[in-house]
């Protein structure tokens, strides 16, 4: 069985869509197949069938200059790296809080028109409960989003085989920028005292700037450590690999 | 044949032809062209594949998983846009091949 792996790596780090290039890897096996079994009914042995399969099916130049000739193969990354690592951290993190504050007014509403059918009595305690179940739903979000997109850039980057500089751009934007939004909630109990809001430490009168700040150190510190362990490991299994094969 | 720019657009028309009949997997494509072109164009049989990706990428192919044999196969099979396009090439073609053998033919009398 042939192994496409130098194939793929080569395609991958030209801009092919991943999915492109797993389907071509395995349809290539595939073909392989057929020709290594059409080859042994003609009385070939499985050496020569093999042999013989490779080079019907074409060197690795031809497979590779094949599919490079044919531009809509390539990946939207490939194509616009600025769209996706510069536009994409601020989008992705916009929609994120966009749809967190829906949820949270959607839950909202449902709380108010649930809470009597529960026999939960509207008042001060109450509030204090739902205040402190919001409190962790938007530590969550804020905290949470921009480190689950900077993982999401790297795994994404990693896969299509980005340069370093586009992933390392996408990473430290949803980093620092996710680092300066804020989202807050509060219920005193009564009736219209209630406040949910989205703040940007970005726009005037620049609302915890110091907290964004340290935020942002947080977020890239943490980021960096889990970037510096894949590092680790994957040289570890290279390293393993090699020793297997030696 | 293996002249490449004699190629161009070659594998496209053998391709949408070929499929014009019914569905088929990328071997049993290959074979087919094979014996339609008598073997006369021989390309490295892996080469297909990023041909009909990109057809189907643009819409003249559709593809379906189906499992034969135990063995799970990408079938090919032509879409109306494809043969509009089909058509159109065939047209391209015969117009090509028929200036083709005009010349062909005007240098064999020069000869005569």
């Amino acid at each position: 069985m042939p192994c496409f792996d130098r194939l793929s790596e080569r395609l991958l780090c030209a801009g092919i869509a991943p999915r492109h290039v797993r389907r071509y890897t395995r349809e290539l096996s595939d073909h392989f197949d057929d020709l290594v079994r059409e080859e042994i009914q003609d009385d070939a042995s499985r050496a020569l069938a093999e042999t013989k399969a490779l080079s019907r099916l074409g060197s690795e130049d031809t497979l590779a200059a094949a599919v490079l000739a044919q531009p809509e193969l390539r990946s939207f990354m490939a194509r616009f790296p600025w769209a996706v690592f510069g536009l994409g951290p601020v989008a992705f993190l916009a929609l994120s809080i966009a749809a967190a504050l829906f949820a949270e007014m959607g839950v909202i509403q449902a709380a108010t028109m649930w809470a009597p059918l529960l026999g939960i009595t509207p008042g001060p305690a109450a509030a204090h409960r739902f205040t402190q179940i919001m409190l962790v739903w938007n530590t969550l979000v804020i905290y949470g989003a921009p480190l689950l997109f900077a993982w999401l850039f790297h795994w994404m980057g990693s896969r299509q085989r980005m340069p370093q500089a586009w992933i390392v751009t996408g990473v430290a934007i949803v980093c620092v920028v996710g680092a300066f939004q804020n989202m807050s909630f509060y219920d005193t109990g009564c009736k219209g005292c209630g406040y949910l809001g989205v703040e940007s430490a970005f726009l005037p009168p620049f609302p915890h700037a110091v907290e964004g700040l340290a935020r942002a150190a947080f977020n890239l510190v943490i980021a960096g450590g889990f970037w510096w362990l894949a590092i680790r490991r994957k040289e570890a299994s290279a390293m393993m690999l090699s020793r297997t094969a030696t | 044949m293996a002249n490449p720019s004699f190629m161009n657009g070659v594998p496209e028309l053998l391709i949408l032809r070929t499929l014009e009949p019914g569905e088929m997997y990328g071997y049993e494509l290959v074979q087919a062209i094979g014996v339609r072109t008598n073997q006369a164009i021989r390309i490295g049989e892996g080469v297909v594949y990023p041909a009909l990706h990109a057809l189907e990428s643009s819409g003249m192919l559709k593809s379906r998983r189906k499992l034969v044999n135990g063995r799970t196969r990408v079938y090919y099979a032509l879409t109306r846009k494809g043969e509009k396009h089909l058509a159109g090439l065939v047209q391209h073609w015969q117009h090509i091949t028929g200036a083709i053998g005009l010349a062909i033919g005007g240098t064999a009398y020069a000869l005569l």
